[in-house]
């Protein structure tokens, strides 16, 4: 579902990514864990269109999003290519991002509305049903200043789910709360992980990663250092880094 | 009541310059700070330069300037109430395109990405997101200039616009009394009440978020 190939990223000549290939395949739970630095979130905002990279290939759905020309360096698709395939995708950002001037509602359909081009009766159904699965519906028409941050964050996740997006990707998405919101939050991912929805999760939580993932991805100084699924990561680590890097968290 | 009558005309005037004013220097404003922030050193150089001097020069001055200016470059003749216009319309823009550049700045960078990755497009992210909060943080120093200018309509008398200030002093001569100068004050404060209560009452209306 999505490919990503070689990539590189650095900011000012400090190399970020440096030659990551990753590949999610439909209906996986993907966990990227790794130490603060690593360039977890630079892969995330890549993938995303947040940055650009500077060489690589990333495709979603067979559709090429950036791939690297001749002159080896990276060439983007065209501007309507990228807004199609941006709508694949979704991001839940660690410090949620809501819109603080719409309600609830608003926040959730007005992608829909205004870039989808969902009717609006529609979009304000899906809406209602999303809040519903977040356990959230008393809280339509509150404004994000009157939520906690684990509501925030459920609202944040029904805003990139209206959009139906084919994957969901999550920026450390419960590093802002404390140890009970993330709970909150993590029931819902659980959730979603349930219903075989697509998922990317950048992490620290290593209990979730170990329990929702499919596959945990260790990430350190730009590179994928080990991958496997939660059983080998965990338990059996190969490589030393990663097994002092778990070391750390257990 | 004789002397309000009399005065009526200078204040129709004088609420004029405020109103068309601020009708042209709002928009302007947000294409200068558009300007400063552009991709282009050109574009942002040429807007900075503009800022420094409008700020920088009195704005009685500006005014002569662009009263006067068309007959000493091409012996030309300008009005002289769109004169007045013209030349409250490029100074205040000035100001309102800082105030509206440092609201801009002020947003989250968070929410221009959310709203990137939601599929907006840039002017609907600026339009939609950014500039309604951009609103609500600059209202008070918006309010601040707009109560300036109020009271800066009386400059436009130096280059012989019949608005509140100099009819009042024709009416003073007149009629050798003072009485004229409070009528003015009287208009001048009046006219600020309206302009703050209007800005207090929008200030609470945009208090339903935070």
């Amino acid at each position: 579902m999505i490919e990503v190939l070689k990539i590189y990223k650095s900011f000012g000549g400090k190399a970020v990514l440096s030659g990551i290939s990753l590949e999610v395949n439909k209906g996986e739970v993907v966990a990227v864990i790794g130490p603060s630095g690593s360039g977890k979130s630079t892969l995330l905002r890549c993938i995303n269109l947040l940055e650009k990279i500077d060489r690589g290939t990333i495709a979603v759905e067979n559709e090429i999003m950036v791939s690297t020309n001749a002159n080896g360096r990276a060439e983007y698709a065209d501007k309507k290519k990228l807004r199609d395939i941006r709508l694949k995708l979704g991001l839940v950002f660690q410090n949620f991002n809501l819109f603080p001037h719409f309600n609830v509602l608003k926040n959730i359909t007005e992608a829909p509305v205004s870039v989808a081009g969902t009717r609006k009766q529609e979009a304000l159904e899906t809406a209602l049903q999303l809040l519903e699965k977040m356990g959230l519906e008393d809280k339509a028409e509150a404004y994000p200043f009157e939520l906690s941050g684990g509501q925030s964050q459920r609202v944040a996740i029904a805003r990139a789910l209206a959009l139906n997006p084919d994957v969901l990707f999550f920026d450390e998405p419960t590093s802002a709360l404390d140890p009970e919101l993330t709970l909150e939050v993590m029931k819902v991912i659980r959730k979603l992980a349930e219903e075989h929805m697509t998922m990317v999760v950048v992490t620290h939580e290593m209990g979730f990663a170990r329990e929702v993932a499919d596959r945990v991805i260790f990430m350190d100084n730009g590179v994928i250092v080990e991958q496997g699924t939660p059983e080998e990561l965990f338990t059996n680590p190969k490589n030393e880094r990663t097994k002092m890097f778990i070391k750390g968290f257990n | 009541m004789k002397l309000i009558l009399m005065l009526g005309e200078g204040m129709i005037v004088s609420v004029q310059l405020f109103l068309l004013t601020l009708l042209f220097a709002i928009p302007l404003g947000l294409v200068v700070a558009f300007g400063r922030r552009s991709k282009s050193y050109i574009i942002r150089g040429i807007t900075g330069i503009y800022i420094s001097i409008m700020r920088g020069t009195p704005l009685m001055l500006q005014l002569v300037a662009v009263f006067y200016g068309p007959y000493y470059i091409y012996g030309g003749k300008i009005d002289r109430f769109a004169a007045a216009i013209i030349a409250f319309t490029l100074n205040y823009a000035a100001y309102f395109a800082e105030i509206y550049r440092g609201g801009i700045e002020s947003i989250p960078k968070g929410q221009y990405e959310a709203g990137e990755v939601l599929g907006f497009t840039r002017p609907q992210v600026f339009f939609k997101i950014i500039l309604p909060q951009v609103v609500k943080r600059i209202l008070p120093a918006i309010s601040n200039e707009v109560i300036t200018l109020v009271k800066d309509t009386a400059l436009a008398t130096v280059i012989g616009v019949s608005e509140m200030f100099r009819v009042t002093n024709n009416e003073m001569s007149r009629i050798a009394s003072i009485r004229p100068l409070f009528v003015a004050g009287g208009f001048y404060y009046i006219m600020n009440l309206i302009v703050a209560q209007l800005f207090k009452f929008t200030e609470k209306k945009l208090n339903y978020y935070r």
